[in-house]
């Protein structure tokens, strides 16, 4: 059976179609050619006409073009659009020309630009010429970081590694530095939020060290399908970059299938369990020989799935080797193999964690699973790029979980389809983050007096700070690095926070792992003791937490509930930046406040029922962090007529609403904004709703968030009312148990008027 | 807000540190002059000596007064680009004595005239000589020339770096090869209060923030005594290479024979393996000497060594493998050849369960052997 046949045949399958809440058909697009850019050495046809490649997709021509013209360039490609042609080709055309030019890729993982060198490697070996293509990362043996750093052409690395081993060492690496033309970053989409704005700043310190030497390098940046790839682009390279997205590359008709399982209980809004659905859809596609990918979210639902297909189909042997997992924990090895098998055919099945969502080559599939909605659109978009063949047709089902954000997008499938992808977003200038980049530079190259630092905010004041620090010493307009440390091995540019934690688990004494790290701000709820910790879908009971020795030991353990840690949050306002809405409309505004967590108790919650069985108490440090905020004042207008239980009941009720909807909105994980309500809040002595960034310093998140008020206030009342729920449940204002029979109705009549003020005003 | 008062409001800096205005037109300079005495065994240093020691290229003939001893005090232990030397010690050894000249920062301004100082001394040396020089100092150096935009070309001299020699000879014997743990272990003249040189960095923070310039005396003591002490462990190095036998343990016999052989002095290496006396490491000297001789196709000198071990019942199975070899293929002596492999699977006994696959291995060959030999003896295999 091919695709097309298996949707005339589930089109008439009347009990599968109950579940379907939308169909949608993407038409087929025809590839549309451009010739080889006249600019371009003509050295690089023939290697190409070697492979069947003659002319161009008009984005890569228009790319290349732009490049060759001098410009940064940022390219948006769908999966398997031949996105690195965009790339490689300019930049072995420039080195074909002039043997010292130099280039430098970032990847943002190691098994990536694995995966990219390879093709790189065998066009410069079909091309016979000698150019230099070197990985070098955490495992590049010491004998060959010399070769590589006097003789590489193209050099291949990560963020960390750049941040780390290159920069602050920038007199080894004259060759490259003074000859540098081209920068590469791939995957730009995956640079929001913290690691972004650590990359950001990198990239100014990697510009100024250019500058010291001379050089002036073009950027080429390459974006899965977001809504801001050029602001993006604009926000880490600190430049105005030219967008290119015009995709040329063909792509067969797609079914989009969205499927929510039937409701099981109707009272507490819980759904069939998601992974035997996807287990009946997976194998029906097996059964027919369609090839397919499921994306699980979980490293254990990516084995349960595993397990249930290959019962499926194994022979009398047992064996079932058409269907496999992939995630990460698997050797490389075993991971190159799958991709091979997956690419050559032999493979019908594939169930994956997003491990492969990023643009490893496993060739296109016809069909693709999402077991779950994998937490942002981009991501959805990624995974169902997976299926789809330039000519034949290809399809996607989504299947929701009961989860609230799952939820969300079965019922709302138009935002998935119409609505474009979130903005990735990203504070280059996070105080914290900024600071710390800007010791690192500090470091690597004194600044003198009026020098900047990219576009960030007041070099000066910074200059003057890290002087009265005596961490740089002021001297004939210069400022010199005063301090014996090595600022970049102190800095991850994972996290914004310099101290984390890190999570050892110590099941087997004799091996104690580390098997995860923590900022210091989740801590205290995650891992205090007793608490259960999941990772990698494995329960691990906290043994000890040691606060001085930022160490947490776990051990894993079975049990049936989970535990939530109640923090007491109290917020005190440092300066005000923005606000509107008084007298007549609603109320926000937008600043800086210093948030005070305490974490004195937690609850064991019973999974599935949620009971509640039982209380234990913690002794943990209040923890300071400052950060970027906005909150909504609720006026007396809407409370004051409200008995304090049904207004207390009614803002939790909005809270759980923005809860969900907030990192949707903002295209972030759920754990980067916090939302609180206080019924008489410290900071303007009134009942307040609060969207505050859970990274140090702020991300930009609640910055956006004021700005997309009336947005995020619909979408809440959006879900309330439709939700079929009665008086309450988990994918809208929370349980009935926890915001009481009358929640719903005063959450949603509250909504209400604060969207009517927050109009009437503009 | 401004910025300056969000940062101070996150983390309350120190007090502010007085700026001692000290940016002349040089960098400051101190000199000192030892007696030749403290140096006992110059006269050893020859290039011969040197080309003993190691193998790179130096000028010849040798011009004691152009080789620089060199070494950094710095900011850090790191080799980034944000490391500084605060302070370079230069030594060099003069018909009156031994000049060090030390070339110190009184403040970050002033390293260009540092390093002009630095590149002086080098246009008037063909040879340096430090100690950890090769992974630290001279690329520290080299990036503080890059980062003051001058050439560091004239750090491209000859370089002897005198930890990896030292270590090559008196590992064995000494746990640590710090130059103070040589000076105390191989010169036998210890430091009493000397600065450890890890405080040296906190010592130069303390001085730029106070203007204290006597917070330094004790780093430039330090740097000074470092450099003499290179000039002192060089010479001395160089005399145990012209007489071996005034080494004071076997180990070091036995490392010093090793390195001449590494460096492929393979006459020297065999006369100071003769050396080693009898003892731990009597039976590998032995072994080596024998293999030396008989890589270099000296077949009988090599078999009285063997023999002579036998003798000794030194060097376990080796020797009797070695002569069964050679009675089998060069003396043409079959039966002699079967007698030692017999002895020498006697030797290694009954198999043991704790016997480790190269001993396997050796049983296996050496029975593989036996039966050749054993046919051969009967006549049916031709050799």
């Amino acid at each position: 059976m091919n695709v097309d046949q298996l949707t005339e045949f589930l089109r008439r399958d009347q009990e599968f179609m109950e579940n379907v809440v939308r169909w949608e058909e993407l038409p087929a697009h025809e590839a549309q050619y451009r010739p080889f850019p006249s600019a371009l050495d003509s050295r690089l046809r023939e290697p190409l006409a070697k492979r069947g490649i003659y002319q161009l997709y008009t984005h890569q021509a228009h790319a290349i073009e732009e490049i060759l013209r001098g410009h940064d360039v940022v390219v948006v490609t769908p999966t398997a659009s031949g996105k690195t042609m965009c790339y490689n080709l300019p930049v072995l055309s420039e080195i074909l020309r002039n043997p010292d030019a130099r280039a430098l890729y970032l990847f943002p993982t190691k098994a990536l630009s694995a995966d990219q060198v390879s093709e790189l490697y065998e066009l410069i070996e079909a091309l016979d010429v000698d150019i230099k293509t070197y990985t070098y990362d955490g495992d590049t043996p010491g004998s060959a970081r010399k070769a590589i750093r006097q003789a590489g052409h193209i050099v291949v690395t990560n963020p960390d590694m750049l941040h780390s081993g290159i920069l602050p060492h920038h007199t080894k690496w004259v060759k490259l530095f003074e000859n540098l033309k081209y920068i590469v970053i791939d995957e730009i989409h995956t640079y929001r939020g913290v690691f972004g704005s650590n990359l950001a700043n990198v990239l100014r310190r990697l510009i100024r060290i250019c500058d010291f030497y001379g050089a002036h390098p073009q950027f080429i940046l390459c974006s899965a399908t977001i809504a801001n790839p050029d602001e993006l682009a604009c926000t880490l390279t600190g430049r105005p970059v030219t967008l290119v997205n015009d995709n040329g590359a063909p792509m067969g008709k797609r079914h989009i299938v969205f499927y929510n399982p039937p409701v099981v209980n109707r009272q507490l809004g819980i759904r069939a369990g998601v992974v035997p659905q996807v287990r009946n859809i997976t194998g029906m596609l097996l059964k027919n020989g369609i090839q397919s990918i499921t994306f699980a979210r979980s490293r254990l639902n990516v084995e349960v799935l595993v397990k249930y297909l290959k019962e499926m189909v194994k022979d009398p042997l047992g064996n079932a080797g058409r269907v496999r997992g992939y995630r990460s924990g698997y050797l490389a090895t075993q991971r190159r193999e799958i991709e091979r098998g997956l690419r050559a055919g032999k493979i019908d099945a594939v169930v994956s964690t997003n491990a492969l969502e990023l643009g490893i080559d496993i060739g296109a599939l016809d069909a693709c699973v999402l077991c779950g909605y994998p937490g942002t659109i981009a991501s959805a978009w990624q995974q169902a790029g997976r299926a789809g063949r330039r000519k034949e047709t290809s399809i996607v089902f989504f299947v929701a979980s009961s989860a609230a954000l799952d939820q969300f997008m079965v019922t709302h499938p138009d935002y998935f389809l119409k609505q474009s992808p979130e903005n990735a977003l990203l504070n280059p200038d996070n105080l914290y983050i900024l600071l710390n980049h800007f010791k690192c530079a500090a470091y690597e190259l004194p600044f003198e007096d009026n020098d900047s630092f990219g576009n960030a905010p007041a070099p000066d004041q910074l200059m003057e700070y890290l002087t009265e620090s005596n961490i740089l010493r002021h001297v004939d307009h210069r400022y010199h690095w005063m301090a014996e440390d090595f600022p970049a091995s102190e800095i991850s540019l994972r996290s914004a926070a310099s101290e984390n934690f890190v999570i050892i688990d110590i099941t087997d004494p004799a091996h104690h792992r580390v098997i995860g790290e923590m900022d210091r701000y989740t801590v205290p709820m995650l891992l205090h003791e007793n608490a259960i910790y999941m990772h990698e879908g494995i329960q691990y009971q906290v043994e000890q937490l040691d606060f001085d020795a930022c160490k947490a030991y776990i051990r894993h353990v079975e049990v049936g509930y989970y535990t939530d840690a109640d923090l007491n949050v109290s917020l005190s306002l440092l300066d005000i930046e923005q606000e509107d809405g008084q007298g007549a409309g609603l109320p926000r505004a937008y600043g800086e406040v210093k948030v005070t967590t305490l974490v004195t108790m937690f609850k064991k919650i019973r999974f599935d029922t949620h009971e509640n069985l039982g209380f234990g108490h913690v002794r943990l440090p209040e923890i300071d962090m400052h950060t970027s905020a906005m909150w909504w004042t609720l006026p007396d207008e809407i409370c004051g007529t409200l008995a304090s239980d049904d207004l207390k009941n009614g803002m939790l009720g909005i809270a759980n609403l923005l809860r969900i909807v907030t990192p949707l909105y903002l295209m972030c994980a759920s754990t980067d904004v916090v939302v609180i309500y206080q019924v008489k809040s410290p900071i303007t002595d009134k009942p307040s709703l609060i969207i505050y960034d859970a990274t140090p310093g702020g991300i930009g998140l609640s910055q956006k968030a004021y700005g997309m008020q009336d947005l995020l206030l619909e979408k809440c009342l959006d879900i309330v009312d439709h939700c079929p729920c009665e008086n309450g449940c988990p994918s809208c204002v929370g349980p009935v148990g926890e915001v009481g029979s009358l929640g719903k109705k005063h959450a949603t009549q509250m909504l209400r008027e604060m969207l009517q003020r927050a109009r009437d005003r503009s | 807000m401004t910025l300056l008062d969000k940062l101070r409001s996150i983390d309350k800096p120190p007090k502010p540190a007085p700026q001692p205005v000290c940016s002349g037109t040089d960098c400051y300079i101190r000199t000192e002059l030892r007696e030749s005495d403290e140096f006992p065994h110059i006269d050893c240093l020859t290039y011969d000596a040197l080309m003993l020691m190691q193998s790179q290229p130096i000028p010849q003939p040798l011009d004691q007064s152009r080789i620089l001893y060199l070494d950094t005090e710095t900011t850090g232990l790191g080799t980034g680009a944000g490391t500084v030397a605060f302070e370079v010690g230069t030594g060099r050894l003069m018909k009156d004595g031994f000049h060090i000249t030390q070339y110190v920062l009184r403040d970050y301004p002033e390293e260009p005239y540092l390093l002009s100082h630095i590149e002086e001394e080098l246009k008037h040396s063909d040879m340096i000589c430090t100690f950890n020089g090769r992974t630290f100092d001279i690329p520290l150096l080299r990036t503080r020339f890059l980062m003051n935009r001058m050439n560091p070309g004239c750090l491209d001299l000859p370089h002897v770096d005198l930890l990896p020699l030292a270590r090559r000879i008196w590992k064995l014997r000494l746990k640590s090869c710090t130059l103070q743990h040589l000076e105390t272990d191989i010169l036998h003249v210890p430091r009493h209060g000397d600065l450890p040189g890890s405080e040296a960095p906190q010592r130069f923070f303390s001085y730029l923030k106070t203007g204290e310039f006597a917070l330094l005396d004790d780093v430039l003591i330090h740097n000074a005594q470092d450099v003499a002490s290179m000039c002192s462990l060089l010479s001395h190095m160089a005399l145990l290479y012209h007489q071996p036998e005034l080494h004071e343990a076997p180990e070091d016999l036995f490392s010093m024979a090793s390195a001449l052989e590494k460096e492929k002095h393979i006459r020297e290496a065999q006369s100071v393996y003769r050396l080693v006396p009898s003892g731990r490491l009597h039976a590998s000297s032995q072994l080596r000497l024998a293999a030396t001789h008989r890589r270099a196709g000296e077949k009988s000198t090599a078999v009285k060594v063997y023999e002579r071990m036998l003798s000794l019942h030194e060097g376990g199975v080796v020797p009797y493998i070695e002569l069964a070899k050679y009675y089998e293929h060069t003396a043409k002596d079959p039966g002699k050849a079967l007698e030692l492999t017999r002895a020498a699977l006697l030797l290694l006994a009954e198999p043991a369960l704790g016997d480790d696959t190269a001993v396997q291995q050796t049983r296996f060959e050496l029975q593989y052997r036996y039966d050749r030999l054993l046919r051969k003896r009967s006549g049916k295999v031709r050799d």
